[in-house]
């Protein structure tokens, strides 16, 4: 096995899923019809509602869709089943599962009058439904910005050459915007500078004496505050011995919440746009070498292509009493490259309002749902062709090497991997940040006033994720976001297969993965719950020096269980609505209510 | 193929291309600038034509001079301002 028979795999999976599969469900159960009025030319308010090109919606669909998530669920999981199990998952889920939510999502929207999912859970299943949508959809930003936050921390603490370009990048992020809006600089002039800089700046990082200034100055004097002592350690099940937490990492990871509470404060262009943008241009740079080095490695470097990770490593990939099966473990870990419910949240509310057609909808929702499994096999291969090491490393490792293959001495190379890596997590975590923000404003603003003021409910929301990254166990966290992404996911496909079965059309294509989805994200839940239970709060209580955890995994529980309680409110909710829409009895709605 | 044709489906190649990359690079930017002169003319409206809602903020005299300028985004205005939204619509 090499990259490009892994590529070519890829390519026949997009291929093959799209033109014989998603058409027909495209042609024959939806029936897309080019003629029939979207919401975006009824509405047409110039805003919110504006017919868009389809090249256009699918570059903006695809970016809002695709972070760090199918990155970092497929080397999470190469590393713990193999890369085939993970291959499998991500061809299979992305063509049978991953699209169909994707694009039924947008289809429901779009057919409904740009209805949100939440609003049309509301109306197709029980008004509480919607109130449990956003528990979902709270707790996977509060799960995601502490899996996220964590990972930044831990890369700018451990890769020395990495935070001088994500400085520059914060200075750049300010510069770009005062240029763009304030001085009035055309947009490709201040691109060329900003992003110009930035990328120097990110190359420059791994020359001894920028390095240098972060290894043995700040991250020396940081630590010489305990006397290079560890603080606290926190129970990691992948390893043999506790992680000891140096104040180092402390201060990068407060370092990444500064960032995070600026992109959640300051206007958004002034800060979290222009961020954005050029971070934009930085990964689109990393992941089209990446992708394309991965193709050619068989015939240039051709020890650039050989896969160094075991095909299948375990069945049980759990250590130090933790339980792994690739059932249910591995759905929740790689959610994004093969199905993932924040993209039918968001293609709902988004994307919907924007389709000029709806014939354009499978080529945006279903078209950037595949592109995205591309980059999530673009990070399977490169921590499998790294072998050793883990997570951002090993794929850092072996993006660089891809990326080399273009003439790119291999420490730059990696240098632009690392750079990728942080800046595709960061940006990501500084937005979910501003809607944390503005969720908690919504909900607690009515009642406690304090809230009400955006450096309140942002401290809030950072330190609830502070909390999480010091105490929290990396790899639970990580598959318990995992489990609600996937809850939503499959809250999704059962709203849309209620509104399928209340217009009287078959639903098999978006029921039969619900039901899988429901169920097994479910048991995933469990597993979770109870290896933390196992593995990080049973051995810690009551001793001395192990508070962290012991708060950690008692939250994460909490929020498991939480989790597992709200899906089964709504898969009863759901199995009624079924009923209610299957076999109607005397006087009860034989269809959907209309909107009023 | 002619080469009128080739020209033609380059173009619509590159055209296409730069479609995307707006979309994944300005676009949410264009969008949020849209937002903000939106919610300008609406604060305008609210400003001018309260009275609509029962808020007479400015003397109806003046009110109705501007009358013919704010009738076309009245019906946008409406639609925007009772529209159903919940948490999920600030995703986007």
């Amino acid at each position: 096995m090499n990259t490009l028979f892994a590529v070519i795999i890829g390519v026949l999976t997009f291929y093959v899923g799209y033109r014989y599969y998603a058409r027909r469900i495209d042609r024959d159960v939806i029936q897309a019809d080019a003629n029939r009025m979207t919401p975006a030319r009824l509405y047409a308010d110039g805003v919110d509602f504006v017919p868009t090109s389809r090249n256009v919606l699918y570059g903006y669909h695809f970016k809002s869709i695709a972070a760090a998530g199918p990155i970092v669920g497929a080397i999470t999981a190469a590393n713990l089943w193999g890369w085939l199990p993970a291959l499998l998952w991500l061809v299979v889920g992305v063509c049978f599962i991953g699209w169909a939510s994707d694009y039924s999502a947008i289809m429901l929207s779009v057919r409904n009058e740009g209805n949100s999912l939440s609003a049309m859970a509301h109306r197709l299943i029980t008004p509480r439904s919607r109130t449990i949508f956003f528990v979902f959809i709270f707790f996977y930003l509060l799960l995601v910005a502490g899996a996220f936050a964590n990972l930044v921390a831990d890369v700018l603490n451990s890769q020395a050459q990495a935070p001088f370009g994500i400085i520059v990048l914060m200075a750049m992020g300010l510069l770009l915007g005062q240029m763009l809006y304030r001085w009035r600089v055309g947009l490709i002039l201040a691109t060329a500078i900003t992003v110009g800089l930035t990328v120097v700046a990110v190359l420059l990082g791994p020359v001894p004496a920028i390095s240098g200034i972060f290894r043995d100055g700040i991250n020396a004097g940081v630590n010489s505050l305990s006397g290079g002592q560890p603080l606290y350690a926190v129970v990691n099940p992948m390893a043999q011995a506790p992680t000891n937490v140096l104040p180092s990492y402390i201060f990068w990871g407060l370092f990444a919440l500064v960032f995070c509470y600026l992109g959640s404060v300051l206007p958004i262009w002034r800060w979290a746009q222009p961020v954005v943008y050029i971070g934009f241009w930085i990964t689109a740079a990393a992941i089209v070498l990446g992708l394309l080095g991965a193709a050619l490695a068989v015939v240039v470097r051709p020890e650039l292509a050989a896969f160094n990770l075991p095909a299948v490593k375990a069945f049980d990939g759990g250590s130090g009493g933790a339980f792994q099966p690739i059932w249910p473990m591995l759905f929740v870990t790689i959610a994004c490259g093969a199905i993932s419910g924040w993209h039918a949240l968001f293609g709902s509310v988004g994307t919907a309002r924007q389709l000029e057609y709806e014939t354009d909808a499978l080529p945006v929702g279903g078209g950037s749902m595949f592109t995205e499994f591309l980059l999530g096999l673009l990070a399977l291969l490169a921590v499998t062709v790294a072998g050793k090491g883990a997570g951002a490393p090993a794929f850092a490792s072996g993006l660089g090497g891809f990326i080399s293959i273009f003439g790119l001495p291999r420490p730059y190379a990696e240098s632009l991997a690392f750079a990728a890596f942080v800046v595709i997590v960061l940006v990501v975590t500084q937005l979910i940040f501003r809607v944390m923000r503005v969720t908690l404003t919504e909900w607690l603003g009515e009642s406690i006033p304090a809230f009400r003021n955006v450096h309140v409910a942002t401290v809030v929301s950072l330190a609830i994720a502070l909390l999480l990254m010091l105490s929290g166990t990396w790899i639970y966290l990580w598959q318990l976001f995992g489990g609600a992404n996937q809850l939503m996911a499959s809250l999704s496909l059962l709203v849309v297969t209620l509104w399928l079965v209340s217009s009287g059309r078959s639903a098999t294509f978006v029921g039969i993965p619900m039901v899988f989805m429901y169920v097994t994200t479910m048991f995933a839940n469990l597993v979770t719950a109870y290896n933390l239970y196992v593995t990080v709060f049973a051995p810690s209580v009551g001793k001395a020096g192990r508070e962290m955890p012991v708060v950690g995994s008692a939250l994460m529980i909490i929020v498991a269980l939480l989790l597992i309680g709200a899906a089964l409110v709504i898969g009863y909710d759901g199995l009624r609505a079924y009923r209610r829409y299957r076999r109607p009895e005397a006087g009860a709605p034989t269809r959907a209510p209309r909107p009023a | 193929m002619s080469e009128g044709e080739r020209r033609s489906f380059w173009q619509n190649l590159v055209r296409g291309f730069q479609d995307v990359v707006y979309g994944m690079a300005s676009h949410d930017m264009t969008r949020y600038a849209l937002r903000t002169r939106s919610s300008m003319e609406h604060l305008f409206i609210l400003t001018t034509m309260g009275d609509l809602l029962g808020v007479p903020i400015l003397p109806p005299y003046y009110s109705l001079r501007l009358l013919p300028y704010v009738v076309p985004q009245i019906a946008t205005w409406k639609r925007r301002m009772l529209r159903e939204k919940d948490l999920s619509d600030v995703l986007a």
